[in-house]
C-alpha cells in the first residue's frame, strides 16, 4: 500500500514521507545526544570538544543537518503556498529560502569538517 | 443557495479556535521561528567547538539575562514542535484519530509543553 503510493503517479507522497523520516531521524538524535551528555557528563571545552568530535558523532551530526534542511524546506513550502497567494511573490521568496537553506548546509559540513 | 452568495465568516475576532486548531497552528508558528533560527544554532555550535576561547565567550553570551529570555522562547517553539509533531505521526499511523481522543492529546501536548519549557527555565535560570 504504502509502496505502491511512493511510485511516479503520487510524487507528494514521496515529500509528505521525507518530511516525517527527517523528523523522526531529528528526534532520535537529540534524545541520543541528550543522552549521551547525561552519561558522559562532558567537562568544559575539552570534554565537548571530545563528545562533538568523535567520526561517527560527526556523521551522524551531518545526517541531522541535512534532515533538518529538508524538513524545513518542506515545511517552508507548506507555509508558502498556504498564505502567499502571490505567485511571483511566492516564486522569488521560494528561491531565497532554497538558497539560504544550501548555504546553512554548507555552513554545517564547514563546522563539522573543521572540528 | 448558489455558491456566489455562501455566508463565510472569516472574522478572526469572532472565529474561536479549537484546542485541535490552536495546537496546530502553534505547531506551524513554532516552525516557522525553529527556521528562522537556524543560523543563531549553527553559530553557537561552531563557537562550541572552534577553540576553548570562543566556547567560553559562548557561554558568556549564553548568562546574559536577555539571552536566557531568548533561549526559553525558542526552546518553547522547540519543545511545542517536538510535542505536537510526534502527535501528528501519531496519527499519520492512525492513532487517537476520533475528535475525543484528539482533543486529549491536544491537551496532552500542551502540558508537555508546560513542564518541559517550565524545567528548563528552572535549569537555566
Amino acid at each position: 500500500m504504502l509502496i505502491e503510493l511512493l511510485t511516479k503517479r503520487y510524487p507528494g507522497m514521496r515529500l509528505w514521507l521525507a518530511q516525517r523520516l527527517s523528523a523522526v531521524y531529528m528526534a532520535a538524535y537529540l534524545l541520543l545526544l541528550a543522552l549521551l551528555v547525561l552519561i558522559k557528563q562532558p567537562q568544559a571545552y575539552q570534554g565537548w570538544h571530545t563528545l562533538m568530535s568523535a567520526w561517527w558523532w560527526r556523521v551522524l551530526t551531518l545526517l541531522f543537518f541535512v534532515a533538518l534542511i529538508m524538513h524545513a524546506w518542506l515545511g517552508v513550502r507548506d507555509v508558502f503556498k498556504d498564505y502567499i497567494f502571490n505567485l511571483r511573490l511566492r516564486a522569488v521568496l521560494q528561491v531565497l529560502v532554497d538558497v539560504l537553506l544550501v548555504l546553512y548546509l554548507g555552513w554545517a559540513v564547514k563546522i563539522l569538517w573543521s572540528i | 443557495m448558489d455558491k456566489q452568495n455562501r455566508p463565510k465568516n472569516l472574522n478572526l475576532f469572532t472565529i474561536r479556535l479549537p484546542i485541535n486548531a490552536i495546537v496546530s497552528i502553534m505547531h506551524r508558528m513554532s516552525g516557522m521561528a525553529l527556521f528562522l533560527m537556524i543560523p543563531a544554532l549553527l553559530w553557537a555550535l561552531n563557537a562550541s567547538v572552534q577553540s576553548a576561547q570562543t566556547y567560553v565567550d559562548l557561554n558568556l553570551v549564553l548568562q546574559h539575562w536577555l539571552v536566557k529570555l531568548l533561549l526559553i522562547a525558542l526552546l518553547w517553539a522547540f519543545f511545542h514542535h517536538f510535542y505536537a509533531g510526534l502527535r501528528h505521526l501519531a496519527m499519520d499511523v492512525h492513532w487517537m484519530t476520533t475528535l475525543q481522543k484528539a482533543r486529549l492529546s491536544s491537551r496532552l501536548v500542551l502540558v508537555l509543553v508546560a513542564i518541559s519549557v517550565i524545567l528548563f527555565a528552572v535549569k537555566i535560570w
